[in-house]
């Protein structure tokens, strides 16, 4: 068997090969190869999850070598939902990304590239079974996430992309401590051979060691206290930026921690736990606060990132209930596919109007329904009604915190949905009443509002089909 | 040796803590290739020869020089706000303690059974093509992170580019002749220099990173003495120069693909391979770093 039949190997080389061809043909370039990479990867995704499902996981030693001299992948069903949610999010905001740049051709330099990069890098992250090698994917990632933030150059922009990189070095810095020290200790890096060092006892150079290497993923997902990069970073970007950020960038270093809790790390773990549960119910309550508040649109749904993030970290004090982590994966996924829509509807929003304020979506009902009922069914998926994922996803941690008695995380989780009602209804509000007179509207491209409206439509259904992604995420 | 090595510790400390604290930028960037210099003697006190060759070249040259081109161009604006007291205090605590918690953890720690890794490397050292270890390491038993490495590289000019915008590169500064003459005289030398690393990375302490880093000195220094243009927007020719070490690096992988396993170097012929691939990245990182600079180049003088 080559490579090039094995699926998780080919889902990493595929986007770094076209995102470097696309680089060699030149700036704007590149987006029917990056399109035709995305389909194909996505099939790579779909062959990926079945051979999981059917024969279970799989790890591969690259090089041939096997830890712990060289680097394995592990391609298990936690892998495998992920890998399934980048490539499709990805998939659909390509071609909303060529109209998206044909509209705004000023900010389109070095996109396609840096958009194959972040997702080969995301792709290398969800596989990786080593230690340092998750930090040079981290690397690839932030670099790229970096870039994209950047595109165009404006001076805000620019300001925005700087903390964020800024906080970003900084959090991979600690990060790499950390494995500096795991490394130290044990003599390896490998994930698998670091499982039986922590059974006998934790020293405090393993405490001081997950310290950091915990304190830099949850700087890089923007949990609160760490969150103050995000809004502007997410929220100031070019939309289809803003929705891979939301949808997928932030949840990579939420897959590192959700991985090393449930593995080798997870004595340590339990120790964090508490206070990561803790942090995430002041996410969910001060995100939501400050998305009600906001007079922009974009940092509306960037605050509404820092609020939903809440949820995934709600799961850590839960674990004990294997709804728990089913909940946190749903929840991944939900979000995953509706932030990305709202990002994208509200892309359409911005640029029908010209102007990023609530004040200006003003009788956004009546000259961009689509892309606006795209928002409202991605709202549904936020605030955690059925049949939407987000449902299934708010339902799962609700029925985890019950059966252990701890009703105040029940209590935090009924909170979240109803202010999250309270921001999305205040967009629906304004776009419902009659538009100003004498104001003009331009027609973006009809694809940009489907795209939107796909995405959406996939964060309800995906409600629907929680049994199977569950026991994909979970197979063992 | 051991009153030389507390010296150079001290010196390193004072150099770092100098170099934060002073006021005037242009004094803290020599202090911080001062540091960089200091830096690559530990590592060669440590027996580390390759970070020590990395540390010179990347970390005390071409970062100090990325450096003093940025202070040319904030020389024109007004000196930004300092950090506030609060901040400093916080920050300050935070590192003693971070500090505190590494002497304890390291007086605490427990050197029982353990995996050693440089025993396998050791093992396994000539199925790997090469007889140096590091680069048997970078280049064979994790050659798929250097691969990503390589990527990481790409992706920050790239990043750079996208930022950089179209700035208008033609600089008229009078170069100084003396500059000038040792430029038409060190920057082949470097190339030179740049082959011999290459070569030598085989069997010795060398390799593409280090070669990369001799091309772009050697680029810098020509930029410097007025010989090389600052970049703007590199046309398809460079592209595909800064391109073609990754791809080649890529496609050389999937050729030696065996048994599933990527990047499986067959062991007899392995050696030719890691010479062809790092021959690629030598070029491709050299470009790419000295790209770094030269995007900036024209960028400091654009406005």
């Amino acid at each position: 068997m080559s490579a090039w039949h094995d699926p998780a190997t080919a889902l990493i080389l595929l986007p770094l090969a076209w995102a470097t061809l696309a680089f060699v043909l030149g700036p704007g370039r590149g987006a029917w190869m990056g399109m035709g990479g995305l389909a194909s990867q996505t099939l790579l995704a779909v062959i990926l999850a079945r051979s999981v499902m059917q024969d279970g996981p799989r790890v591969i030693a690259l090089g041939g070598w096997g830890a712990p001299l060289g680097i394995e992948l592990s391609a298990d069903g936690l892998a495998a939902v992920f890998l399934l949610l980048t490539q499709i999010v990805a998939l659909v905001l390509a071609p909303y990304s060529r109209d998206y740049f044909r509209a705004r051709p000023d900010l389109q330099r070095g996109f396609w590239p840096l958009f194959g990069y972040l997702i080969a890098a995301l792709n290398a992250l969800f596989l990786s079974s080593d230690l340092f090698n998750l930090y040079v994917t981290l690397e690839l990632l932030t670099l790229a996430a970096v870039g994209l933030v950047a595109l165009g150059g404006g001076r805000s922009q620019a300001a925005a992309a700087w903390r964020y990189l800024l906080v970003s070095l900084v959090a991979s810095g600690a990060y790499l401590m950390g494995v500096g020290w795991i490394y130290g200790l044990t003599g390896t890096v490998s994930l698998t051979d670091i499982r039986w060092f922590f059974e006998t006892g934790i020293p405090p150079a393993a405490w001081l060691a997950g310290g950091l290497m915990l304190a830099g993923l949850i700087a890089k997902t923007a949990l609160l206290p760490f969150h103050f990069w995000l809004p502007p970073a997410h929220g100031g970007a070019a939309a289809p930026v803003s929705a891979l950020l939301s949808a997928l960038v932030i949840k990579a270093s939420f897959y590192i921690i959700l991985r090393f809790s449930l593995d080798s790390f997870s004595p340590l773990a339990q120790a964090a736990a508490l206070p990561l549960g803790a942090m995430g119910a002041l996410a969910i309550v001060w995100g939501s606060i400050q998305a009600i508040r906001t007079p922009k649109i974009k940092m509306l749904v960037a605050w509404s990132t820092v609020a939903q993030l809440g949820y995934l970290f709600l799961v850590f004090p839960l674990l004990a209930d294997a709804r728990a982590l089913e909940a946190g994966v749903m929840q991944a996924v939900a979000h995953g596919l509706a932030k990305a829509a709202m990002f994208a509807a509200v892309g359409v929003l911005v640029l029908s109007n010209g102007r990023d304020t609530l004040a200006g979506l003003l009788g956004a009902a009546h000259h961009a329904p689509l892309a606006l009922g795209a928002f409202a069914l991605a709202g549904i998926s936020l605030m955690g009604l059925p049949p939407s994922g987000g449902f299934l996803a708010k339902w799962l941690i609700l029925e985890a915190a019950l059966a252990q008695g701890a009703w105040y995380w029940a209590g935090i989780i009924i909170l979240g949905g109803l202010l999250a009602a309270a921001y999305v209804f205040r967009v629906l509000k304004l776009a419902f009443m009659l538009p100003v007179a004498g104001d003009g509207f331009v027609q973006p491209s009809r694809t940009l509002a489907w795209m939107a409206m796909i995405l959406a439509l996939m964060s309800i259904l995906i409600g629907l089909r929680g049994v199977e992604l569950i026991g994909l995420a979970t197979r063992q | 040796m051991m009153a030389f090595d507390l010296l150079l510790a001290a010196a390193i400390i004072w150099s770092a803590v100098r170099a934060l604290t002073l006021r005037d930028a242009a004094h803290a960037v020599v202090l911080f290739i001062v540091f960089g210099l200091l830096m690559t003697l530990a590592w060669v006190r440590l027996d580390a020869p390759d970070i020590a060759l990395a540390e010179a070249a990347i970390g005390a040259g071409l970062t100090g020089a990325l450096l003093l081109d940025a202070l040319g161009a904030f020389r024109r604006m007004p000196p930004a706000a300092g950090t506030g007291g609060w901040t400093r205090a916080i920050i300050l605590a935070a590192s003693g303690m971070l500090l505190f918690a590494f002497i304890h953890a390291l007086l605490a720690m427990p050197y029982g059974e353990r995996v050693v890794l440089p025993e396998w490397v050791a093992a396994q050292v000539s199925q790997s093509g090469v007889t140096h270890p590091v680069t048997a390491v970078l280049l064979n038993f994790r050659g798929y992170d250097t691969l990503l490495e390589v990527g990481v590289l790409l992706v920050a000019l790239i990043a750079l580019l996208a930022v950089a915008g179209s700035g208008n590169a033609s600089r008229k500064t009078a170069v100084n002749p003396m500059l000038r003459a040792f430029a038409s005289a060190a920057a082949p030398l470097g190339i030179l220099a740049a082959g011999y690393l290459l070569w030598a990375g085989a069997h010795r302490p060398g390799g593409a990173f280090q070669a990369g880093a001799m091309v772009a000195a050697a680029a810098v220094l020509l930029h410097l003495s007025g010989r090389l243009p600052a970049w703007v927007a590199p046309g398809r020719l460079l592209r595909a120069g800064l391109a073609g070490g990754l791809l080649f690096f890529l496609a050389a992988g999937l050729f030696m693909t065996d048994a599933g396993a990527y990047l499986t170097y067959p062991p007899p012929s392995a050696g030719s391979w890691i010479l062809a691939i790092e021959t690629g990245l030598t070029i491709s990182l050299g470009l790419a770093l000295a790209g770094l600079f030269l995007v900036l180049a024209g960028q400091g003088r654009a406005q």
